[in-house]
């Protein structure tokens, strides 16, 4: 360790009625230094967080701040010692304008003066240039994109005079170009000498932006703020899980002799796609590519009947078909639809695993006068559940409590119980851990290689090189082109962005 | 289908639902709570007043509560879907009104009545669901809305005169004893809440309406029709407040237009104080029909056994309140435990 730590904790302990979430944990956090802070789903980031920014307080280990002892008696507390952190979930109000969200903790200086606008758009606006954010301080909140709401965060933070900046998944919903721009900027920040915590599953961000790494494993430190130097991927996830990655690579698959399961020509949306051509033939995987907002999920929700097909044919084994509604496309023409949106659209948070997986099959599952009992349910979805691994202590669990990724298992399990032929699979691993999409992965391949068609929607470019058998680009609600995928990732990747940038491909060839 | 091929893994660590904890989990639960709380109140009525456990007592007891738990399994049924209906009262009055209409004025066999009656409350019922789907706004501004059209339409349609030339039938319902103290409509009531328990653990109707209402959206995605869920909400609702009223008819001998307070107002705190008191979550998708019942019977035997106390009318209003807001507030420190021990 060449200079002192800014802040240090050690041995930090943090017990829960009936679980040890942290048991002795240490980690140390250097001035212009970027910190990787990894470990699977339930390994005791979030809690360590919590603890460094006074929400939670330590059950036991003591925190140094500049090496004095210290201690956070709430999050203000820990604001007001320079500590700074951008959440996961926004945590803005989207009604409020920008300047307002970044002040808000100072919005006035008395409860019976009146909030002096100019002034505070005009103070709002170093912050945000320090960040590149070309935006007018008066803008709500609301009408940014994701991205600038994630970098008005930043700039909350920083005009808090942070010195530790934790940064919670900051990438989880940015685009690869929008990534690059956060980065330069915590780069800078880094220079400035800003001690910046950064918390990810994404390996390659890590490694490409990382200059030290704290694991954790199942609450204790597999690595603590070892420098990344000599550090590669594989080591990182031998900490994270205990053992080298599983999950196996790319391969090739001949179906192109299959039938095809759904057919798209010219189709036309009221969601705006225009001239969208796609097939899916049985047991292959075709990856739908291309950035968040440009009509992915929209068009898978036009597929599902959620909206209306305007113009074009759209195929299902081969007849045309016209999809009113979603109960249609399950229960007639066996579409499922994986939502990214696990907790929005995906589940059914407060009720419990079993009604989760067993929601599309019970018409199917009804006997006289709609009567249904559990136990005919879990007659048929218990099988998948096991199948999956999915973690819960009985079925009766409320499925809000489950982690991330066994969430994510149980939104999969219940259209495998479902036995759809077409299943459509939107950005499948966003928030889960290494070892769950490896998994999932693997469980992919195998549910294609059974027979079953799936339309795969994803942004992560190494995992739609991982696992299609035929890329489809989408940019701006049309289809740019498609590439048959070789496994190489170079290769695909150079070619995939030459069709979003479909200019210089042109000039290029 | 292809799906279905997959070779299940035999061992994993899922198991049915846990035993040890259910046991727990039951006398944690709010019914539980209610059955204690009913039990201790009648424990104190019975040597405080006199007269609390005598068969008449008994008889009138049961009798208001079948009404009682019928108002707050007509909220129920909406609530489920995280709305309200603020129409129950007025829906309630406008089938008894019907009823006795088609009785006096179109002297219709009372059967006939009864089903138009009900027929009424369904057809109110789906005004304000269809509205609610149709508009996409929250069903508080509509069954406000509608409670006044209803309330407004009957007493103009009626002339605010009720129908007093009710058959025999009803009043003998009413006032039929079963082994000297039990009435009959608090049967009629445990029936409905029986079917209702059904639906809405063993029927795929049931379940949809539950997951339509906790979570519309991913309830879509995975194949209901959540409008449709939505509706078939009020509609029950509708029905139930109406068979509500028709058992005041059968209590009063008549059909009044004001048997519900002005506008059916009179039917407001009892409609929420039951499912509340029960632990039915109002931002929908969970309900309990058993908590419902203890509920609003635990609210009917307070009322009563206070006026036996004679404690003034209004000193009874003003507890009720308050025990609407101690339940709610016991109900949250419930929840808290449950979750930090990991129980819910």
């Amino acid at each position: 360790m060449t200079a002192t730590p800014i802040f240090r904790a050690e041995g930090i302990q943090k017990a829960f009625p009936g679980v040890l979430a942290l048991k002795g944990v240490d980690i140390s956090l250097h001035p212009g230094s970027i910190h990787a802070l990894l470990g699977e789903n339930g390994a005791g980031k979030s809690t360590l967080i919590k603890v460094i920014t006074g929400v939670h307080a330590p059950t036991a280990g003591k925190m140094y701040l500049d090496g004095a002892e210290t201690g956070f008696a709430s999050p203000r507390d820990a604001i007001a010692k320079g500590i700074g952190v951008v959440h996961q979930e926004r945590n803005l109000f989207p009604r409020f304008s920008v300047a307002e969200n970044i002040f808000l903790e100072q919005l006035a200086d008395s409860w019976v003066r009146p909030v002096d606008y100019a002034r505070l758009n005009r103070e709002a606006r170093p912050w945000l240039e320090s960040l590149e954010l070309d935006i007018d301080p008066a803008t709500p909140v609301s009408e940014l994109s994701v991205a600038r709401m994630q970098l008005v965060e930043i700039a909350k933070a920083l005009s808090l005079k942070s010195r530790v900046l934790l940064l919670d998944e900051p990438t989880a919903s940015l685009t690869s170009s929008e990534t690059d721009r956060l980065f330069t900027i915590l780069r800078r920040l880094r220079d400035d000498g800003t001690s910046l915590v950064f918390v990810s599953h994404k390996l390659e961000e890590v490694q490409e932006i990382c200059d030290r790494v704290t694991v954790l494993r199942d609450g204790e430190n597999a690595c603590d703020s070892r420098p990344m130097q000599g550090v590669d991927r594989n080591d990182l996830v031998q900490m994270m899980i205990g053992r080298a990655e599983s999950g196996g690579a790319w391969r090739h698959r001949d179906t192109e002799a299959q039938p095809e399961v759904l057919g798209l020509t010219g189709v036309a949306t009221a969601l705006g796609h225009r001239d969208i051509d796609l097939t899916v033939r049985k047991g292959e995987i075709v990856g739908l590519y291309g950035l968040i907002g440009v009509g992915r999920t929209e068009l898978a929700k036009c597929i599902m009947g959620q909206f209306a097909v305007t113009g074009g044919e759209l195929r299902v084994d081969g007849s045309a078909v016209r999809i009113g509604s979603v109960a249609e496309a399950i229960h007639r023409h066996g579409i499922g639809y994986i939502s990214e949106d696990r907790k929005g659209e995906g589940l059914i948070l407060q009720h419990t695993v079993l009604e989760n997986a067993g929601v599309p099959i019970w018409r199917k599952l009804a006997r006289a006068f709609g009567s249904l009992s559990d136990r005919r349910v879990e007659g048929v979805v218990t099988p998948f559940l096991r199948k999956l691994e999915v973690k819960t202590p009985s079925l009766a669990q409320t499925a809000g409590n489950l982690s991330g990724g066994n969430q994510q298992k149980i939104s999969v399990a219940k259209w495998l119980a479902a036995g759809v032929s077409l299943l459509i699979v939107d950005e499948p691993s966003v928030g889960i851990d290494i070892k769950t999409k490896a998994y999932l992965h693997d469980l992919l391949r195998e549910l294609a290689d059974n027979g079953t068609a799936i339309l795969l929607i994803s942004s992560d470019m190494p995992e739609m090189i991982a696992l299609a058998d035929r890329i489809a680009v989408m940019d701006g609600y049309r289809i740019r082109g498609e590439v048959a995928n070789t496994g190489v990732y170079r290769d695909i990747s150079r070619r995939i962005m030459d069709l979003i940038h479909g200019e210089s491909a042109a000039r290029a060839g | 289908m292809s799906a279905q091929d997959l070779v299940p893994a035999s061992a994993g660590p899922l198991s049915p639902t846990g035993g040890g904890l259910s046991r727990t989990r039951f006398f944690l639960s709010n019914e539980f709570g209610l059955i204690l709380l009913i039990a201790a109140f009648v424990a104190v009525f019975a040597f405080t007043t006199r007269g609390f456990l005598s068969p008449f007592n008994l008889f009138s007891l049961g009798r208001n509560s079948a009404v009682n738990i019928m108002i707050g399994l007509s909220m129920m049924t909406v609530i489920v879907t995280g709305g309200l209906n603020l129409a129950v009262g007025a829906i309630g009055v406008c089938a008894a009104m019907v009823c006795g209409w088609m009785i006096e004025v179109l002297a219709l066999p009372w059967p006939l009545a009864v089903l138009g009656g009900l027929a009424l409350g369904a057809a109110l019922g789906f005004v304000n669901g269809w509205m609610v789907v149709r508009t996409g706004l929250h069903s508080f501004i509509i069954t406000l809305a509608t409670m006044s059209i209803f309330f407004g339409a009957m007493i103009f349609l009626t002339r605010a005169e009720s129908f007093r030339a009710m058959p025999e039938v009803f009043s003998a319902f009413g006032k039929m004893k079963l082994a000297t103290y039990l009435s009959p409509l608090l049967l009629v009531t445990l029936a409905c809440a029986l079917l209702l328990a059904w639906l809405y653990r063993f029927t795929v109707t049931g379940r949809e309406m539950l997951a339509a209402g906790a979570n519309p959206a991913a309830a879509e995605l995975s194949g209901i029709n959540v409008n449709r869920a939505v509706i078939l909400c009020h509609v029950l609702s509708g029905v139930l407040a109406g068979l509500a009223a028709l058992m005041l008819v059968t209590r009063n001998g008549a059909a009044i237009p004001s048997m519900a307070g002005q506008l059916g107002q009179d039917w407001l705190l009892p409609a929420f104080l039951g499912p509340v008191l029960g632990g039915t979550l109002l931002k929908g998708g969970k309900v309990s029909v058993l908590g419902t019942v203890l509920g609003a019977f635990l609210v009917t035997m307070l009322t009563s056994g206070l006026l036996m106390l004679q404690v003034g009318a209004f000193w009874v209003q003003t507890f009720l309140g308050l025990m609407l807001l101690v339940a709610v507030l016991l109900d949250k420190a419930r929840r808290s435990y449950l979750a930090r021990r990991n129980l819910a």
